[in-house]
């Protein structure tokens, strides 16, 4: 993913995890509820969003749209901006928790993927509430594992 | 499940969530007591360290508070001579990660001039602190 990306205003990707920690609340209750051919089908609609995001860049991501047609103009201006670089690696790691719960859905496994809805879910929720990045701090965890190998 | 079960479960995914926010909240940017010594070796820089103390600060390129606290931190390294504030970023340096048991990025290391850790703070610093602290350390042990 290239680094070069325009800064963006910090509350941009706040106001999509908010969205997208709605969306994942809704996800689970049809999961839970036994409605799993919905939760896949919904969870994969948020899987999808989450590639653009991590694929096309945080500043092309469609929450980040509505944010700045419909919320920014109503809010004083940021108190600095933002590198794209962690929300855009934020939405890959939210791409791939979904992921696997899109295919654990398919395999009928509709518990497993009410657990990584629920983990998504928390990422998203503390991301926008607290502004705690949590795949941050996995990213430093999968660092020292040697997952992530030195650039 | 029920409706209203999977509601109420819902519920408390969401306190549980709430609960790991504030607890988050609550412990980020506040100083530790830290020991051990650092040497320019060990961090994997070229610059040296700096004569009164140092601000270690080390990085990842995903972190989104490391850019501000870089801001911070070379701040408080302009208003006081001597001091120093290095960056290291651990995606190039991820031994350095193990050295140090990093967890999270930000993280920063007050260093004296004896290239002991004195401080030690996970999170974006909380600047009043850790300029009390900074003072203290620059006053020498008999300050404190």
């Amino acid at each position: 993913m290239p680094a070069d990306r325009p800064p963006i205003d910090p509350r941009g990707p706040r106001f999509g995890a908010g969205v997208t920690a709605v969306l994942l609340l809704v996800d689970l209750f049809l999961a839970l509820t036994g409605a799993g051919v919905a939760a896949v089908v919904l969870l994969a609609a948020i899987c999808a969003v989450f590639a653009w995001g991590a694929f096309a860049g945080i500043g092309r991501h469609p929450y980040g749209a509505l944010f700045r047609r419909f919320v920014r103009p109503r809010l004083a201006p940021p108190a600095e901006l933002e590198e794209a670089a962690p929300p855009t690696f934020a939405q890959g790691v939210g791409f791939v928790i979904t992921l696997l719960g899109v295919v654990a859905g398919l395999l009928g496994a509709t518990g497993l993927l009410a657990v990584l809805a629920a983990l998504a879910f928390v990422a998203a929720f503390l991301n926008s509430v607290f502004g705690y990045c949590l795949g941050c701090r996995a990213y430093v965890l999968l660092l020292r594992a040697r997952i992530i190998r030195p650039a | 499940m029920s409706p209203v079960a999977a509601l109420a479960l819902l519920a408390a995914l969401v306190l549980l969530a709430t609960a790991v926010g504030l607890v988050q909240r609550a412990r980020a940017g506040r100083l530790r007591s830290a020991s051990g010594t650092v040497t320019a070796a060990d961090l994997g820089v070229d610059a040296p360290l700096g004569a009164r103390a140092s601000l270690v600060q080390f990085s990842t390129p995903t972190c989104a508070q490391c850019p501000g606290t870089a801001r911070l931190l070379s701040g408080l390294a302009a208003d006081h001579p001597g001091v120093v504030h290095l960056e290291v970023d651990l995606t190039r340096h991820p031994d350095v990660a193990d050295r140090f048991g990093v967890l999270q990025t930000p993280t920063t290391l007050l260093v004296d001039a004896g290239r002991a850790v004195r401080a030690r703070i996970g999170g974006a610093p909380r600047r009043d602190a850790l300029e009390h602290e900074l003072r203290t350390v620059l006053g020498g042990p008999d300050a404190r």
